[in-house]
């Protein structure tokens, strides 16, 4: 039992962190919304102007950039996701000669950082004629993000326990029917956690869509938005408007997810 | 339904012997219990016959057929898991009929079948829910109807019981039994409990350290333990031992050893040092003498256990601990001393070398 001094303290100490971590976006919210002839101090707020959205959606040619990085997104996060399920699948419950290693080989991709390969990797694309196009911003993603899931689905299926999957087995199950019958509906949280995690990291990346791409027509929503703050130095709110376009999609999937999202981190870490 | 054959049949991993050398005949449609202390093989034994463990060496035959590289699935097989492994996201009905829908049976067949065994096991009410919503035992009946509906060669069980609370293995025990005489399917079943091995087993394999140390019925393991672990490891309260120096003495038999001189008129004369072993309800309270009683020895009390209908009563003689057994109740405390006799044909011996039993020959006892 925890005293009522210690709860408070606690729930002060939360609130606190809570207010640092919120404050910003609730600022960018606000700033978002303003007039735009006023441009008033962080913050402040006078009335609800919507259509700063609109001016910003057309100024900045955001519905082009969100199409590319949607197309971007959703063909990374699928295919990653599927590769993902199939490799942690092996390393996490079938014994074969070499796991080991092949495993240190692909927490390597977890390992190096975009800065570190993007330079090697532009001159590669650059050589398969594949710089401006979606494959230079697409291909690499899922490299990368094979490697986290991989790494994350692997942690997932060695917590499944083994007797339901040598029950399968001796039910005269295949190792593909096991997974997609008997494992994957249980794995569901674990599966739709790494969806939202890789959503958003793919979503975000700005550096290789930098290099990668020259096309206005190929550029991503971050990329857009930094062109946009480019050339809105002075507007604020419109800028502030562009951010929350850019931001939204992310926050819609984790709405619609968080509920298993937020299982999905703790599963492992308590007792279900 | 098929025998079942182990031909000196290893299993290694890396230097670690599991198993070692284990040879084993299991009739068509025996209960046959793999018992042992834990890491002594026998789960590794069940699972190489499973399929779930490649076999080092040697040989596993299921009826005809050598099964050493014959897939889990196509061995004919089916297992209930300690932790009975059910799929959670499915309904007690598809849990049953998964297997069946499998191998492609008629889906008119796998409702009769699961029916059928859903009555035999008295879970009829349970096939619309999932497994979470189960207590124990039905999980625990779940699972076996699972094995149940597949018709298999052979069931195989790991330790099912031990999740159960002491009163439902209890009533479980007597059901698996029940099943298994009605269906009369080979069944290897494995566990640590000695009492779940002499209450189910129509033959018991006792197993320690990857070695196969005696198999047999209850009453032949039980009577005639091949060695000084299996007379320790079967029976509760287990055997007690002690050391003594055998003679022949008067065409009898005459034990030596600390704070004990026994003479045993009716066993053939022994020599050499002699490993006793003693069971329970062949050390009484000397209560005067009498009753084919050996003795008096005297001891000092060290517990007592009263479980109401008898007592047992630990008593410390020269260092070696036996345990009486005695109808009822009785008055003592840890601290008193006692007298006590032993039923001279309830003593067994063993080689203190090896642990290998000697052999008395049975005409010359008295019983």
């Amino acid at each position: 039992m925890t005293s009522r001094r210690e709860l408070s303290l606690t729930y002060a100490i939360l609130g606190v962190f809570s207010l640092i971590a919120v404050l910003p976006i609730v600022g960018i919210v606000f700033t978002a919304v303003q007039d735009q002839g006023e441009l008033a101090a962080f913050g402040t707020f006078q009335g609800v102007h919507l259509d700063n959205f609109a001016d910003a959606w057309r100024d900045g040619n955001f519905g082009s950039y969100l199409r590319s990085s949607a197309i971007v997104t959703v063909s990374v996060v699928a295919i990653s996701v599927l590769l993902s399920i199939l490799a942690g699948y092996a390393f996490g419950l079938m014994r074969f000669r070499g796991a080991q290693v092949l495993f240190y080989v692909f927490l390597l991709g977890l390992m190096v950082p975009t800065e570190a390969m993007i330079v090697p990797l532009y001159y590669d694309f650059r050589d398969l004629g594949l710089t401006d196009t979606y494959w230079a911003l697409i291909l690499p993603q899922i490299g990368t993000s094979v490697a986290f899931g991989t790494f994350w689905m692997r942690a997932y299926f060695r917590t499944v326990p083994r007797s339901l999957v040598e029950a399968a087995r001796l039910d005269g199950a295949s190792s593909w029917f096991t997974l997609w019958r008997v494992l994957l509906p249980l794995a569901r949280p674990a599966v739709l956690t790494m969806t939202v995690l890789l959503f958003m990291w793919t979503w975000n990346e700005f550096l290789l869509a930098l290099v990668m791409v020259t096309d206005e027509g190929l550029r991503t929503a971050p990329l857009g938005l930094s062109f946009f703050q480019g050339r809105n130095q002075t507007n604020l709110t419109l800028l502030a408007a562009g951010a929350v376009i850019v931001a939204t999609p992310v926050v819609v999937l984790y709405v619609f997810l968080q509920r298993h999202f937020i299982r999905g981190m703790l599963s492992g870490a308590v007792k279900g | 339904m098929a025998a079942v054959r182990f031909t000196g049949v290893d299993k290694r991993y890396g230097d670690v012997v599991a198993v070692r050398g284990l040879s084993l005949d299991i009739a068509d449609g025996e209960f046959m219990v793999l018992v042992g202390p834990s890491g002594s093989g026998k789960t590794t034994a069940l699972r190489m016959l499973a399929g779930l463990e490649s076999i080092s060496g040697g040989e596993i035959a299921i009826g005809e057929r050598v099964v050493n590289r014959i897939a889990p699935r196509e061995r004919d097989i089916a297992m209930v898991f300690q932790d009975y492994a059910l799929y959670p996201q499915m309904s007690v009905f598809d849990n049953l009929a998964f297997g069946l829908r499998r191998r492609k049976v008629a889906k008119d067949e796998i409702e009769r079948r699961v029916r059928g065994a859903a009555d035999l096991l008295d879970i009829g009410a349970y096939l619309d829910r999932k497994p979470g919503q189960l207590s124990g035992g039905q999980a625990q009946r779940v699972a076996l109807g699972r094995a149940l509906v597949r018709q298999p060669q052979v069931f195989l069980m790991d330790e099912p019981l031990s999740n159960l609370d002491a009163q439902l293995r209890t009533q479980t025990r007597g059901e698996i039994k029940r099943v298994q005489q009605e269906v009369r399917t080979t069944t290897v079943y494995v566990t640590h409990d000695q009492v779940e091995a002499m209450t189910m087993g129509d033959r018991i394999a006792v197993m320690n350290d990857g070695v196969l140390e005696q198999v047999g019925t209850p009453e032949e393991l039980y009577e005639r333990p091949a060695n000084r672990f299996v007379a320790g490891f079967i029976g509760s309260p287990a055997m007690s031992f002690f050391d003594a120096a055998a003679s022949g003495e008067d065409g009898g038999l005459r034990l030596r050893g600390e704070g004990i001189d026994l003479r045993l008129p009716g066993l053939p004369p022994l020599s050499g040092e002699l490993s006793v072993g003693v069971r329970p309800e062949a050390a009484r309270l000397w209560n005067g003498g009498g009753h084919g009683l050996a003795g008096p020895l005297r001891g000092g009390v060290t517990y007592v256990e009263a479980l109401g209908r008898e007592t047992f009563v630990g008593v410390d003689v020269g260092g070696a601990r036996l345990a009486l057994f005695q109808e009822g109740r009785i008055a003592l405390t840890p601290g008193d001393v006692v007298d006590f006799g032993l039923v001279p044909e309830g003593l067994r011996f063993f080689s203190p070398a090896d642990g290998a039993a000697i052999a008395v020959p049975s005409a010359e006892r008295t019983s």
